[in-house]
């Protein structure tokens, strides 16, 4: 039995992450604490038919939302077409006006994209969720698959599992690709930062340069990186970690004390990549996200190879009272909230705080969306020695160079609570290894 | 420009100047300054010389609303900051911009952070609203709206500031330019009218003024709520967005004390060069 064998192995793969400092950092009431990222040993399976299905729909997916944001920033087609109502691009967190007639390196927005999907119970496969702005998580299946692998070699051998050791490779081919003359270099809020580790991996990993603000300066319209003796190399391609609204005073929130002042303003010019582009937010909006088979319909002329979760939006009249009649089997989520935050289920709530949703529904009724509960596949995990369901998603990888390429693996978040949905892991949830199955 | 085009304009010299003064140097100033007239329709600009001091490098851009921006860096530790920009504008009284694409100025009809509507306003976009003649044309209702907004507020410097938001500056019951033009945006982007926030000079002696653009669903048409009257060729240009603070007219980022004192002077008056 493989799980068995790679079982036995549990403790010396979890020592080697924590020594390795695979950790996930939380703001809890104010103060940070890191805490080690759950892994567990039995992984997930993908079959390779399965796996060319969903390779398919994301490409298509990522395709459409490129070309979205392109379209929004420029000439608003699809607002014209009355395809997408404009109160949902311009009234989202998501829309930046500074990001208006800006054409990035190679019109490419989203190098990277981690699309959430979950496989519910009849097999059928559903995006919850796109992440375009700076999705996190990639290092964390990288890292646990080169412990297991050298844990426990023969795992790899007896099964034939797709190699997903090239995520550093088709990064570096990403960021090669929109580079514009220069280094390339990874950009950190620094190690207080959530994700500090998958920023010093990744850069590790890809031969890139990590550098927080301060070491990055503008200068004659040209970004260059100061070095510890204080010459200065010219940057070509900044795969920047911090928000849009950090990353330069000048032009988003002067505030900011991480950022690099103009560099938004010689990024406009095209004299460097910002790597994903700004104002990506306008497309992974909760509420955009019921457009995105219209988007594939519309801008590629084909179906939609994947489901979105059955969506309503109270916005339309015809929704609202569905949702309204539906309450209880729906779950709700604010569009404004991300990372498992804002999210609500009709089911789980007393008299009171439903009176109190369904007022706020019908003042607001843009700010939120409504999905049927999808009935998730669980997967095991295992706990004190024995093996017990969870529920499960998976963040796919879909990188952007001349055409869209997904990574052969993924995150595969768990709940840790028996009763739980959300797999956040700012919620405290863990992850497995993703094997896309050669055969 | 042909003699006939010529006399249908006024000829306005004007003089833009600010000063920054820092009581303990400052350095690594980084700027981006927005006080560039720009030629469009209504307006065509001359003999535009720019001098910003002490010495620094950067460079020119034009913004996402098609604003004039330099910026820059000035590194050496200084106390002073001047920017100073004159030059002749030609103004057209009846010329107006053109809204090319409906589709594309949907921004414009949305409220942003500055302009959201609280009770006060809510309160005084109801009443407006009832009060709605019927077929009432977009620049009629402006009008109509613009004379409210005038009279809801009292113009008194130094009780609101840059970062008041519309609904702030209603419960004032005061304020400057910036507050009233808020105001005016907050109650027509209510009632989904596109509508933007322009910084520009006028006549006279002073301050730099802010007031609004509304699409008539073909151009934009000005209105300045703080004097209660329609824009004309009084009025020059600078820049325009979606609130004031699209517009900052110099936005900075140094290393030092915060302290800072700013200086500006406006003087816009009829062209005697002939």
């Amino acid at each position: 039995m493989v799980k068995e064998e790679l079982y036995s192995y549990s403790d010396t793969v979890n020592e080697l992450l924590a020594r390795y400092g695979v950790r996930f950092g939380i703001y809890k009431n104010g103060t940070f604490k890191e805490q080690l990222f759950p892994f567990d040993m039995i992984p997930r399976k993908i079959g390779r038919d399965e796996f060319d299905y969903l390779e398919r729909g994301l490409k298509q997916r990522v395709m459409a939302l490129n070309e979205f944001i392109k379209d929004i920033y420029g000439d608003k087609k699809i607002i014209r077409d009355n395809v997408v109502p404009e109160e949902f691009v311009y009234m989202g967190s998501g829309y930046l006006a500074q990001c208006e007639g800006v054409r990035p390196p190679k019109d490419v927005f989203t190098h990277i994209s981690g699309i959430d999907l979950v496989q519910a119970k009849d097999g059928e496969w559903y995006v919850l969720e796109d992440n375009l702005r700076i999705p996190s998580g990639a290092s964390y299946p990288m890292i646990a698959r080169e412990i297991c692998r050298r844990s426990s070699p023969e795992t790899f051998k007896k099964n034939a599992i797709s190699d997903n050791r090239n995520y550093a490779k088709l990064l570096r081919k990403t960021m090669d690709h929109v580079n514009v003359g220069g280094h390339t270099v990874i950009l950190t809020p620094g190690r207080y930062n959530a994700a500090y580790f998958e920023h010093s991996y990744l850069a590790e990993q890809t031969g890139a340069h990590l550098v927080t603000g301060n070491e990055l300066v503008v200068e004659n319209d040209n970004l260059f990186f100061k070095d510890y003796s204080g010459s200065k190399e010219r940057v070509g391609a900044v795969y920047r970690r911090i928000s849009d609204e950090y990353l330069d005073p000048m032009n988003f929130n002067p505030e900011s004390v991480i950022g690099i002042p103009h560099i938004y303003d010689i990024y406009r010019k095209g004299n460097v990549a910002l790597i994903n582009a700004p104002g990506n937010g306008v497309a992974d909006d909760k509420g955009i996200y019921y457009f995105v088979p219209d988007m594939v319909r519309y801008y590629l002329g084909e179906e939609p190879v994947l489901h979105n979760a059955p969506t309503y939006l109270p916005f339309y009249p015809k929704d609202m009272e569905y949702v309204l009649e539906n309450f209880d089997s729906l779950v709700l989520k604010d569009v404004a909230e991300a990372g498992g935050y804002g999210v609500v289920f009709g089911s789980g709530m007393t008299g009171e705080e439903k009176d109190r949703f369904i007022a706020m529904l019908k003042a607001e009724p843009r700010r939120f969306i409504a999905q049927e509960v999808i009935d998730f596949l669980d997967i095991d995990i295992y706990e004190n020695g024995e093996a017990v369901p969870r529920k499960a998603d998976l963040r796919a990888f879909v990188l952007m160079a001349d055409e869209p390429m997904v990574w052969k693996s993924g995150l595969t978040r768990f709940s840790r609570n028996p009763d739980s949905f959300i797999v956040n892991s700012s919620q405290g949830g863990g992850f497995k290894d993703t094997w896309v199955m050669e055969e | 420009m042909t003699k006939r085009e010529e006399q249908k304009m006024r000829k306005l010299d004007f003089q833009y100047h600010m000063r920054l003064l820092f009581p303990e140097p400052v350095n690594r100033h980084h700027f981006t300054l927005r006080c560039f007239p720009i030629d469009s329709e209504r307006q065509k600009i001359t003999n535009l010389n720019i001098q910003i001091t002490p010495s620094h490098v950067g460079g020119t851009e034009t913004d996402s609303f098609g604003n004039r921006c330099i910026y820059g860096v000035v590194e050496k530790p200084h106390t002073e900051f001047c920017v100073s920009v004159d030059g002749m504008a030609y103004v057209y009284g009846d010329a107006f911009q053109p809204v090319a694409d409906a589709h594309k100025i949907g921004m414009f009809r949305y409220n942003t952070d500055l302009t959201k509507i609280g009770p006060t306003l809510d309160k005084l976009y109801k009443k407006l609203s009832a009060g709605t003649p019927e077929k009432e044309a977009i620049t009629e209702k402006a009008l109509r709206w613009m004379e409210a907004v005038h009279s809801c507020i009292k113009y008194v410097q130094g009780i609101t500031q840059v970062t008041t938001t519309a609904e702030e500056a209603a419960v004032f019951g005061m304020g400057v330019c910036q507050d009233y033009a808020h105001i005016l945006l907050a109650l027509l982007r209510k009632e989904h009218i596109p509508s933007r926030y322009v910084v520009g000079m006028m006549t006279g002696e002073g301050a730099s003024h802010a007031w609004v653009e509304v699409c008539d669903g073909k151009k934009w048409v000005g209105f300045d709520p703080t004097n209660n009257c329609m824009v004309d060729d009084q009025y020059i240009c600078i820049s325009h967005g979606r609130d004031a603070r699209d517009c900052t007219i110099n936005q900075g980022y140094f290393y030092g004390s915060p302290r800072q004192i700013q200086e500006i002077n406006v003087v816009v008056e009829e062209s005697r060069d002939d």
